[in-house]
């Protein structure tokens, strides 16, 4: 259109041309320019562009029509979300802990992956939630209750049962759970460095919504094209690498993307009744440890010997000197990497542009053709860009902080020492797909017990 | 032996009582969370909408939106138009004839219908099942007419994602959350 402006009009028509703009404004519209003018927003070429051309008076009574425009349309009402996933909730701990059925709670995921993913396609879900809540509290602004329901109903669920929001109602978990074929053991070492990307996308997230540099944690989610069934490419190929992965590594997204996940991580750890391979007293036969798809069940530890104990302790006090450095070293890091985060936001992005197109090329960047109507100078620009790189320094430091604290907690539990005497699922890890039920003899002893109490009754 | 049990009964009263103590400690905090960033809670949902005012018709919505063909639309605000006979929302800059030949037309999916109604008025429809929301038109129209064509976010085809692919990406920042109760910032009734 730039060459539209420097030809001027087409064809050599000009027939609706009018001769002075000003006077051909009827009163009303003069009026409303007036207003328009007091807002300081409003582009001034868009409200004379209002009345170039009056609208005719037509001779043959022609009416002027209006535009039909659909309404929004939810599909079903914020309270019905929050009360299905309630209810998704409340049947999965039902599957869980009293149906114990690895059978039924596939079914269920099933049902899950249908309607929270397929048909509700995805958003809002208590994932992204975190952002929007994050937000919210942040800024003091408003927030629909029904969000800050599906941020919370998880959470509290899994205070109170464990991850049962990852067994059967998460559509992500749900989709990758089907693409499971033969799981391996992820490495230690590579798992334990793994472990830490969900905190860091947490907090990193977390700091780019706040600082409003888009949500993050959605742009990342790779299987909502999925759901919709429509997305740009780079999206449908990380969700099907995602998913092919996910045959050998079971569950990638879950397992060292999730940033939801910390927060089920922490709030399952502190479970009332945790999810339990068995219903009875485990007898120690390791029949369950092969079934765990995510490598969550914990082997008995014998007692340690007192020379072991003093090694530990040892590392204990090494961990413990080495714990300001983690920390330190993260924050470093946070500091550092937060300029580079920062150009992802709007006022970064414009004074990057400003400064690094050459006069000639000035038009041809939208950033630039939108940063003129605002009638601010480039070094307005550039002070406004500076204020938000140190804003996103200091929010990521705060997250380098964050993952610090995490990673040197983590170091030194490892010092831990821990007597564990049965077979017993991980409060952490354990994402409960009850994959463990079926192993457990003691289990089958009960369903085949039951199955003859029936058919006895039945014969009576 | 048995003050040895009574002492393990003891501590295990204990361990529980504390860990409902860091279970209802750790719900308040979640509650007071969600609680906080929902103290003023907004009844309606929100849905996503382009001010047109802001908009500077780049043409991202068409390429950005996540739905293909785009979430917006060119609408037509008839109580802005001119019905000029020369539109420049409907002919290319450089038409050689002002009539509805395709090449005259700068909509690269003919989505606009131009309609006779008397000399020398034309009135513009926009069928939506044929507009990207490319902009073309809009840019025409705001430029060197009354600008009664804008973009809009199509709230029957919009998913209403967390966040707004197209708003990341808008040079403008024209595209924001709206009350679902009001989903349209309509040009002719802003100003």
């Amino acid at each position: 259109m730039r060459d539209d402006r420097a030809r001027g009009a087409p064809g050599g028509a000009s027939v609706c041309l009018p001769a002075d703009e000003q006077t051909l404004v009827p009163p009303i519209l003069r009026a409303k320019q007036k207003i328009c003018a007091n807002l300081v927003w409003v582009p001034a070429a868009t409200t004379v562009a209002a009345s170039r051309f009056p609208q005719p008076q037509f001779d043959s009574g022609h009416t002027v029509p209006q535009t039909v425009h659909p309404p929004f349309e939810a599909l079903v009402p914020a309270w019905a979300d929050v009360l299905i996933l309630a209810l998704a909730l409340a049947v999965t701990v039902w599957l869980a802990h009293r149906v114990r059925s690895r059978r039924w709670l596939l079914v269920f995921s099933l049902v899950c992956l249908a309607w929270f993913g397929f048909i509700r396609q995805g958003c809002i879900c208590p994932v992204g939630a975190v952002q929007n809540v994050a937000v919210a509290a942040w800024s003091g602004g408003g927030l629909p209750w029904s969000v800050a329901a599906l941020f919370a109903l998880p959470l509290l669920t899994a205070l109170l049962f464990g991850r049962v929001f990852c067994g059967a109602v998460c559509p992500l978990g749900a989709l990758q759970d089907l693409f499971i074929i033969t799981p391996q053991r992820v490495p230690r070492s590579v798992d334990a460095v793994l472990r830490l990307v969900p905190p860091a996308v947490l907090a990193v997230g977390l700091v780019y919504a706040i600082n409003g540099a888009g949500y993050l944690i959605c742009r990342t989610d790779p299987f909502v094209g999925l759901f919709r069934r429509s997305a740009p490419m780079p999206m449908f190929l990380t969700g099907a690498a995602v998913l092919l992965v996910g045959m050998v590594v079971a569950r990638p997204y879950c397992r060292y993307f999730c940033p939801y996940g910390v927060l089920l991580e922490w709030c399952s750890r502190l479970a009332w009744r945790p999810f339990a391979i068995t219903a009875h007293e485990c007898i120690n036969c390791r029949l369950c440890v092969g079934t765990c798809p995510v490598d969550a069940i914990t082997v008995p530890r014998p007692a340690l010997s007192d020379t072991a104990r003093s090694g530990l302790f040892r590392r204990f006090v090494l961990m413990l000197m080495l714990a300001p450095l983690v920390v330190a070293g993260c924050v470093a890091a946070g500091w550092l990497l937060g300029a580079q985060a920062a150009r992802a936001h709007p006022s970064v992005i414009v004074a990057e542009r400003l400064a690094q197109t050459p006069e000639s090329e000035m038009d041809l960047h939208p950033e630039i053709e939108a940063f003129k109507r605002t009638g601010r100078t480039p070094e307005q620009a550039a002070a406004e860009a500076a204020v938000t790189v140190a804003r996103f320094r200091r929010g990521c430091a705060w997250a380098g902080v964050f993952v610090g604290a995490i990673m040197a907690l983590r170091l030194l539990g490892m010092t831990r020492l821990q007597r564990r005497t049965l077979h017993e699922a991980d409060r952490e890890r354990c994402i409960v797909c009850g994959r463990c039920f079926a192993a457990c003899p003691k289990n089958v002893q009960r369903s085949t017990s039951n199955a003859q109490l029936s058919n006895q009754k039945g014969d009576t | 032996m048995g003050v040895c049990v009574r002492e393990r009964e003891q501590e295990a009263t204990r361990r529980d009582a504390l860990a409902w103590l860091l279970r209802a400690g750790a719900g308040a905090v979640v509650a007071s969370f969600a609680a906080k960033a929902a103290q003023r809670p907004t009844a309606d949902r929100t849905v996503w909408q382009i001010d047109p005012r802001a908009c500077i018709q780049c043409g991202r919505c068409e390429t950005e939106c996540v739905l293909h063909p785009s979430a917006v639309k060119c609408v037509h605000g008839y109580a802005m138009c001119g019905y000029c006979k020369l539109c420049f929302g409907y002919f290319k800059s450089d038409a050689a004839r002002l009539d509805e030949a395709a090449e005259n037309q700068i909509c690269p999916t003919g989505a606009i219908s131009r309609v006779f109604i008397e000399d020398p008025y034309f009135e513009y429809h926009i069928d939506e099942s044929l507009c990207t929301g490319c902009g073309l038109c809009v840019k025409g129209c705001t430029h060197f007419g009354n600008g009664s064509l804008y973009l809009q976010i199509r709230h029957d085809r919009c998913t209403n994602c967390n966040t707004c692919r197209i708003a990341e990406k808008c040079p403008a920042q024209a595209i924001s959350r709206v009350p679902a109760s009001r989903p349209y910032l309509l040009k002719e009734s802003l100003c």
